[in-house]
């Protein structure tokens, strides 16, 4: 590589940015003005809110047959003084004020919704309390997230954790959606608790006890982790979130226009004409996004810095960050090859995209798949010795994490570094590669796919299809309480993202539906074979992690969580057999061993074929430990499909290993602890099956078997 | 072996989503010789932008091969493309360099000596005419403008073969004729220039050799004077129609 070279196309990058007037001031001065407009005013903003709700006088009302009691108790409460509050918060000097008022309601529901009061307390007495219990059971062992969907007003109970018979219960119902009833149900309870309190010992002193309640035990707590520590573990969380997000935010500006632009402009090609080299052009290029994104972190962080320091942006009062030369110097060679790798996945969006607009269109998902990696390290229990080592940006985001509370597990590190810095030149190596591609250098030609549509360009779009879709999956799973159950997340993932996109693939490519999903018969001695694999194969993938996990160990306490949320209690063995089994078994399989298989078979020989289809598989597993086995499974059951030229012996297998794996769960049987000798007899037997079905194979028709056209 | 440009066998085979394999260019052989514009004539779709694009390094040959000044396509692509200047009216400047800006990033990218840097782009920019807007940016120019531009930086580093492919596309006819001189100039120059067009009347009045190329292929190669005799026919169009039918 001619170093001359590099240096005279970094230049040249670099003027035509600083020329452009308007990036510059969008990408580097309007985040320093508006950033610390936008945090001024959202601090006013909840200081006053903050404010109005502590001034406020609460309206409420009492309804039931124990209003009266509650009535009292409130009131002699109220005339005892403040209540002592459990958790008293040691800088606060403020007694707190009795801002209640109660109002007559007739209908306290429709009070409620039209405002005229905050919320209303219920006050039951123990007979219809008793008589609420079994309901309150049944709400209570219901999935997360089901309560905040209800269109009911939430209701705060006041109950101990096992409420006696008998006694009566006060239910504060409000609105979750309203700020000021919200927090009125807050005071109110905290109110009701010191009440209860006050009244306990009240009863236990007239009842004879000689000590102050109080004082029946004094709890103190101490870490032995230091401050700083405590600190470094709470900061290392969310650094690498933070800095990827500016780093790739910051390195969009120019890369999404540097390649992209410049085919949609024409100068590409003249450049490729020059006597640069391919290599000097990408290296070039990513010097360039490099630079930018870098100068922005810094221009960001330092901007960040600045309000920490006005006091605009509040760190917690026990906070003490204390990062030592090494742990900044390690820091920063962990941070660099992520930079590198960003930048480089950056170009290659830019070299892949025809034009600025579709390289506008690749970055959303592409920035939301970097962001999940990039919070392995808020994953409970996962160290950097164990296979998270081996994912790029999701290892520098753990490795941060334990640099920023001492530990340096120089092993790990270096393997972290290495592995990154790899990942980064295999990217820029893609990146090198996408420049020799005739299709995207040459966009200026006519395409036969671009204008008639159809199978040709769904080939071509497959990839962003399926982009897109993980990040839908991703984004629903966060934000929607919907699909954040057992049943909901299956039924959106299985109906909606998978069987769903896939019918709009195939209605918009109008492709023949038979060919997309490989709807063909098979040999009937498939079957057997196919019966054989079943068990065999879970076994083998059961070794498969087995010997994984023996050099990047996952933690036991993540696995029983994930065993527990995708095996959850409770539910009937037909729901789950249906859920687990045949809803994957059928509609991941036409995802894809269906469209995404028949979308790149033209593009990809078998085993390059088999390998991505598999993987992409895999990636959509999302649980970074998942990934080996599932990605292990989508290899096989893509190889069926090649072998068979058909989707239906996958259906089976796919429905029948997990199938199996629920049965297994359930069972005595601890397949992760048997002897290797199984896993051998399994390997042996899978083989057995595998040979089978290779013997009485109908190939996938039109695969590509010719020789590749080169570059340079 | 001793011609500026010999091409041997050159091939080039796509794969088309939609079409499966294209065999765009099929081993088509010729050489250039120094000082002389050689015109590859044909209809759009013939193979000619493919076999400029793989004589220029851009497209890699699926088989036969090519030297330019004895420097091989595949082999050493970089030299290839340090003694080349590649013209097509399909590529464009940096809209945001001035004029004299373009000139010397494309002389000093392929790899004229510094010191040379400035005089040349001194004599260019006086040789086109452009004093006077050389400090302007390349999105203020007009078409006439950019398109003198264009020819600098295509020369800027004074290559001795120099290809243009449709050039004259898009242009108007004064556009086109003043490129045309320039390009009759530098032959003059001793430039060996390969030049591509689907314009009959270019080809006649431009090239001393020309070759007929259709479906990839080159059904004839010769002088303008050579392919009347052999046709018996004399207007360029009329020996192009039967080339081609012939062929079909």
């Amino acid at each position: 590589m001619n170093g001359r070279s590099v240096r005279i196309l970094f230049l040249h990058e670099a003027k035509m940015l600083l020329r452009d007037r308007r990036t510059i001031f969008l990408a580097f001065f309007l985040p320093l003005i508006t950033v610390p407009l936008i945090l001024y005013a959202m601090r006013a903003m909840e200081t006053r809110r903050k404010r109005g709700l502590e001034e406020l006088t609460y309206r409420y009302a009492v309804v039931g047959s124990a209003a009266e009691t509650l009535r009292a108790l409130i009131d002699q409460q109220r005339r005892a003084g403040p209540p002592r509050p459990l958790r008293k918060n040691p800088h606060d000097s403020r007694e707190p004020e009795f801002r209640f008022h109660e109002v007559p309601a007739s209908d306290p529901e429709q009070a409620l919704r039209s405002r005229e009061i905050h919320f209303y307390i219920s006050a039951l007495n123990g007979t219809e309390a008793d008589a609420l219990q079994p309901k309150d059971a049944r709400d209570d062992s219901e999935e997360p997230g089901r309560a905040s969907t209800e269109k009911k007003p939430d209701t705060g109970v006041l109950k101990a954790p096992s409420r006696p018979p008998g006694l009566p219960l006060a239910r504060i119902f409000y609105l979750a959606d309203r700020d000021d009833s919200r927090s009125g149900r807050t005071k109110m309870r905290e109110f009701l608790a010191g009440a209860v309190r006050t009244q306990r010992n009240r009863l236990l002193r007239e009842s004879g006890l000689p000590l102050d309640p109080a004082a029946v035990f004094a709890v103190e707590e101490t870490s032995t982790a230091s401050v700083a520590q405590a600190t470094g573990s709470q900061i290392g969380k969310f650094l690498t979130p933070f800095l990827i997000m500016f780093i790739l935010s910051g390195g969009s500006i120019v890369a999404l226009d540097i390649i992209a632009g410049e085919k949609e402009r024409g100068s590409l090609e003249t450049l490729l004409t020059t006597a640069a080299s391919r290599a000097e052009i990408v290296a070039a290029k990513q010097l360039a996004i490099l630079s930018v994104a870098l100068c922005i972190l810094f221009i960001q962080v330092g901007n960040i810095l600045v309000y920490i320091n006005f006091k605009i942006i509040e760190l917690p009062e026990d906070w003490i960050i204390e990062v030592t030369p090494l742990a900044a110097v390690t820091l920063v060679l962990l941070f660099l090859p992520v930079s590198v790798f960003l930048s480089a996945v950056l170009l290659m969006i830019s070299a892949y995209a025809k034009s600025y607009k579709e390289a506008q269109l690749y970055f959303f998902p592409v920035y939301l798949v970097s962001m999940v990696p990039a919070v392995a390290s808020v994953l409970p229990g996962i160290s950097l010795r164990s296979a998270i080592a081996l994912v790029p940006i999701a290892n520098v985001s753990v490795a941060a994490r334990e640099v920023l509370v001492g530990k340096f597990d120089w092993l790990m590190l270096l393997l972290t570094f290495a592995v990154t810095s790899w990942s980064a030149l295999a990217m820029m190596r893609a990146s090198t590669r996408m420049l020799s591609l005739e299709r995207l250098i040459t966009t200026s030609d006519l395409d036969i796919a671009d204008l008639s549509g159809g199978p040709a360009l769904f080939s071509r779009q497959v990839l962003a299809w399926y982009a897109v879709m993980g990040a839908l999956l991703l984004v629903a799973a966060l934000n929607l309480p919907q699909v954040q159950t057992f049943r909901g997340q299956l039924l959106f993932n299985e109906l909606a993202v998978f069987l769903g996109c896939a019918l709009l693939m195939i209605w918009k490519y109008r492709l023949n539906i038979r060919d997309a999903l490989a709807l063909r018969p098979v040999n009937p001695l498939v079957w057997p074979a196919v019966l054989l694999l079943i068990p065999s194969g879970a076994l083998v993938g059961v070794g498969v992690f087995r010997l994984a996990n023996l050099v990047f160990p996952v933690p036991e306490s993540v696995l029983e969580q994930f065993s527990q949320e995708i095996f959850p209690a409770g539910i009937p063995w037909w729901q789950m057999v249906f859920f687990i089994a045949v809803l994957p078994g059928i509609c991941e399989e036409i995802a894809f061993r269906g469209t995404l298989l028949y979308g790149l078979h033209r593009r990809f020989r078998p085993v390059a074929l088999t390998l991505m289809v598999g993987i992409i598989f895999g990636l959509f597993h999302v649980a970074l430990f998942r990934i080996i086995p599932t990605a292990y499974v989508g290899v096989v059951l893509t190889a069926l499909a090649l072998l068979t030229g058909s989707i239906f012996p996958g259906m089976l297998l796919h429905a029948g290993n997990n199938a199996w794996a629920f049965y297994l769960s359930g069972s005595q049987i601890a397949v992760s602890k048997l002897h290797w000798s199984w896993y051998l007899a399994a390997a042996a037997v899978f083989a057995a099956g595998f040979y089978l079905i290779y013997r009485v194979r109908t190939p996938y028709p039109g695969l590509r078997t010719g020789r590749r056209s080169g570059n340079k | 072996m001793n011609e500026p440009v010999v091409v041997r066998g050159l091939t080039k085979t796509f794969y088309d989503e939609s079409r499966g394999e294209v065999r765009a260019v099929q081993a088509i052989d010729f050489e250039c010789r120094a000082g002389e514009i050689f015109g590859l004539l044909g209809a759009n779709g013939a193979g000619k932008t493919t076999t400029l694009r793989m004589l220029s390094t851009i497209l890699a040959p699926t088989a036969g091969s090519a030297a330019l000044l004895g420097y091989d396509i595949v082999r050493d692509p970089g030299r290839v493309r340090q003694c080349l200047g590649f013209y097509s009216a399909s590529t464009a400047l940096y809209p945001k360099l001035t004029a004299r800006e373009t000139i010397e990033f494309f002389a000093r990218i392929n790899q004229l000596p510094e010191k040379k840097v400035p005089g040349r782009v001194d004599y260019l920019i006086e040789r086109f005419g452009i004093t006077t807007y050389a400090g302007a940016r390349v999105d203020r120019l007009s078409t006439g403008m950019k398109q003198k531009v264009s020819i600098a930086r295509t020369i800027a580093h004074d290559p001795p073969i120099l290809i243009f492919d449709e050039p004259t596309v898009g242009l108007d006819v004064l556009n086109a004729l003043e490129l045309q001189n320039m390009i009759r100039e530098l032959r003059g120059q001793g430039k060996t220039i390969l030049f591509s067009t689907h314009i009959m009347s270019e080809a006649e009045k431009l090239c001393d050799r020309i070759a007929i190329i259709h479906n990839g292929r080159i059904l004839a190669c010769d002088t303008l004077a050579n392919l009347r005799m052999s046709t018996g026919m004399h207007y360029l169009e009329d020996i192009f129609v039967h080339y081609v039918k012939g062929q079909a």
